[in-house]
């Protein structure tokens, strides 16, 4: 069976630049919307994945569900950090495992406004249980043990008032300067790191957040879990940061993907009707060139297919054009507070190949989705009915 | 153009006709339902009252200040009462559905709060009970709670060291008269916590979340609030005394990006849709430049052409608006309950009404004014000859 060759479409489109015009910029901006909030989705969820560590394990207090509901007294995370078998220890026998306390605290942000920074205070063993993954920009350095200096998650540095490199940073009553900015995975970015003494101090806090550890190879989180469990002078659960930290944005991750399914489902049926619209429109002043291709022989179902890859290629032309009109939001830093934690939760725009391909795959389906009535209804006409048509 | 003329015209390409209805009316659809969004994210503040002052730690929100604070704070010049409130943070039901619970001083909360509105058992009942508790009418209904219920929580803050759920026992259903209070909170009394506190069945120091300040009639607010920050000046813990509206504020801006995002899909669907239908628009009238020909042949003046035109195109989305307003008024019912743990207060009010009315309207003048304006400055005898 002979095909319509796809010049023809090429041209049909071509000749009626200015309607393609307008359709594929109506798909493109409908594409974009998907885009748009599909690459927040994928900001978010690469903070996700990228982050958290099974060989890491997390003691809160007994019932808290976040660092923020946790305390863990200073006898009790001398206790599990020196006393925890599981934990696998470094070259000179030290446990790699470290207490941290953690403390949103109120701070301006730098287009008005307040949120709520996350303030973590790290014993030197953090940086041997994170060691590889945290890195202080060129520039900067970390913080000195025991000092009023901080190193400030290069996310939120030019969010947040006086978290630039070079500034100095008041908690509460006492001046901090900052130092450095980090890189780390994940929501570390968006947070704030002292000497653990000195914010406890600053900040008036009697107790630690949480114990982190990494666990030795071969020992799992539930197997200290299931010790800590037995023991009763403390009070204390353990589970795996990975864990951990896919409960503190399951919600926000939710709510991002219900808004892209919701937005991709109503857009997506607005962009049907007007694609109808438009092949229908299109077809019908080409009543004439359909007669003709059916009177030089082309059959019914070789005309179905040309009109549907045209309705196709105008789709793809839309979401080419769509992801162009959000390739500029790519790295682009937005922000809000995550509901579990309450606090500040910094992310980008990723502009990721899901991102790309999903976009892509959306408007062709959309243009063949919106093209396939009106070519079935080129494809039955009457020849004569057809060539009668001036 | 006359108005039979213009309906005839609307009526020849149904399926055109409703399709082009049908985007306009998802277009104003989703608009409304995103506006409702954010203006229920907001409308905490636009409903709090001047009467209230909310004391918070001055460093952090999650920093408690010592119960010793509240009778210095009652002595402040033209404080009324002071109510202690403490952020519970418990899980019902093993945290599949969340929602606020708040330790209050009975005595002093209810006559801070005219707007609550106590529907199911009484307000005297919940302060008679130490172990009683008030809940919203919207957390009564998701439930299913009724007056006399034990609601078991979970501690997640104030873990009870045996483990065992905290039992709150439903005194109260209350409603709320302003958007200033939600329906899905519950309170309960602030010194059942601080007893159990005290006699070890919680591992904390009892301490207080914020202070709520109940002016006196005619007491200054700013002098109140610089007088209350002045007097833990020196610590032990610094204040933060704010206005209600300034607190509730607080909570608004911490959604940071979130309002703006909604906005910009909005604006973007709007966008789409309007090249969606100018487009529609264009084409209708190209295949109908013979038909204009014939009128202008009559006798019809451009300025009928332009108007006929443009009205066409109005009508088509004033009623595409109307529909989309109609269907996300019948369908926010259901949202509102679906998503009231993360957006309390959603609804089609007013303003989404109005804003979707004023989008669709100002879509079909624009939509319809670039072909009617083509239309309009046709030649007869080029019209005639076009072919369609």
């Amino acid at each position: 069976m002979a095909f319509v060759p796809i010049r023809y479409n090429w041209r049909s489109l071509f000749v009626r630049r200015s309607s393609t015009a307008l359709t594929v910029v109506s798909i493109g901006a409908t594409v974009a919307v998907l885009a748009a909030v599909l690459a927040l989705q994928q900001g978010f969820a690469t903070l996700l994945t990228e982050r958290g560590r099974e060989d890491v394990a997390v003691i809160l207090r007994t019932g808290a569900g976040a660092e923020s509901e946790s305390g863990l007294s200073r006898e009790d995370s001398e206790l599990l950090i020196k006393e925890s078998p599981e934990f696998a220890v470094d070259a000179e026998g030290r446990p790699l495992a470290s207490a941290e306390s953690y403390l949103a605290v109120r701070l301006r942000k730098t287009d008005g406004g307040e949120t709520n920074v996350p303030i973590r205070g790290v014993q030197q063993g953090t940086f041997r249980v994170h060691g590889d993954d945290l890195r202080v920009r060129e520039g900067g350095r970390n913080f000195a043990p025991g000092s009023d200096e901080v190193i400030v998650g290069w996310r939120i540095a030019e969010r947040i008032r006086n978290c630039g490199l070079g500034d100095t940073l008041r908690l509460n009553l006492t001046p901090f300067k900052v130092v450095g900015l980090f890189e780390a995975p994940g929501a570390f970015e968006s947070e704030v790191w002292g000497d653990a003494e000195r914010i406890l101090a600053a900040l008036e806090r009697p107790v630690y957040s949480r114990v982190i550890g990494v666990l030795r190879d071969g020992v799992t989180a539930a197997d200290l879990q299931e010790r800590l469990a037995a023991d009763k002078r403390l009070s204390v659960k353990a589970v795996d940061e990975r864990s951990y930290l896919s409960g503190q944005t399951e919600a926000l991750s939710g709510v991002f993907l219900g808004l892209g399914i919701f937005l991709t489902l109503v857009m997506g049926l607005g962009a049907v009707f007007t694609g109808i619209n438009a092949m229908y429109s299109s077809i019908a002043a080409r009543t004439r060139e359909v007669g003709i291709l059916l009177s030089t022989g082309f059959r019914p179902f070789a005309i179905f297919v040309s009109f549907l890859l045209e309705a196709g290629f105008l789709g793809l032309l839309g979401g080419i054009v769509g992801v162009l009109m959000v390739l500029p939001l790519d790295g682009v830093q937005t922000g809000t507070t995550n509901f579990a934690t309450f606090s500040e939760f910094a992310f980008s725009f990723r502009i990721t190949g899901v991102v790309i391909g999903g976009a892509v795959a959306v408007a062709v389906a959309l243009g063949v989705f919106g093209g396939a009535l009106p070519a079935w209804r080129a494809a039955r006409m009457e020849v004569t009915t057809a060539l009668r048509r001036h | 153009m006359s108005p039979r003329l213009i309906l005839k015209n609307l009526l020849a390409h149904p399926l055109r006709s409703i399709l082009t209805l049908g985007s306009v009316a998802l277009a104003v659809f989703l608009v409304c339902m995103l506006q409702a969004v954010v203006t229920a994210l907001s409308s905490a503040t636009s409903a709090a009252s001047s009467q209230r002052l909310w004391v918070q730690s001055a460093v952090s929100l999650f920093v408690d200040l010592p119960l010793s604070y509240e009778s210095k704070i009652a002595g402040v010049a033209g404080v009324e009462t002071v109510c202690k409130f403490q952020w519970f943070g418990g899980e019902y039901r093993d945290g599949g559905s969340f929602f606020a619970q708040f330790g209050v001083d009975a005595d002093t909360f209810g006559p801070a709060y005219p707007e609550l509105d106590v529907v199911d058992g009484s307000y005297d009942a919940f302060a008679g009970r130490r172990d009683g508790c008030l809940v919203g009418q919207a957390l009564a209904d998701q439930y299913g709670w009724k007056v006399g219920q034990t609601v078991p929580i979970i501690g997640r803050i104030f873990p009870r060291v045996d483990g065992s759920a905290w039992d709150f026992v439903i005194q109260g259903i209350y409603r709320a008269k302003t958007t200033a209070v939600d329906e899905r909170t519950l309170y309960f009394h602030f010194d059942y916590l601080r007893e159990a506190i005290e006699q070890g069945a919680v591992r904390m120091e009892p301490g207080v979340g914020v202070y709520l300040v109940d002016l006196r009639d005619g007491a200054e607010p700013t002098a109140v609030m610089s007088a209350i920050d002045a007097l833990f000046e020196n610590g032990p813990q610094r204040v933060q005394t704010t206005t209600e509206a300034e607190f509730a504020r607080q909570f608004v801006t911490m959604l940071g990006s979130v309002p703006v995002l909604l906005r910009s899909i909005g604006g973007a669907v709007l966008f789409a849709i309007f090249f969606a239908i100018l487009n529609t628009m264009l084409m209708a009238a190209r295949e109908r430049t013979r038909d204009l020909g014939v009128l202008k042949a009559l006798g019809f003046t451009d300025r009928w052409v332009f108007v006929g035109l443009t009205v066409e195109s109005l009508l088509l989305c004033v009623l595409g608006g109307a529909i989309g307003i109609a269907v996300a008024f019948v369908l926010s019912l259901g949202v509102a309950k679906a998503i009231a743990s993360f957006v309390p207060g959603f609804e089609i009010a007013g303003e989404s009404v109005a804003l979707g009315m004023g989008l669709s309207i100002a879509l079909g003048l624009v939509a319809g004014c670039v072909p009617a304006w083509n239309a309009s400055r046709l030649k007869p005898v080029a019209a005639l000859r076009a072919e369609d």
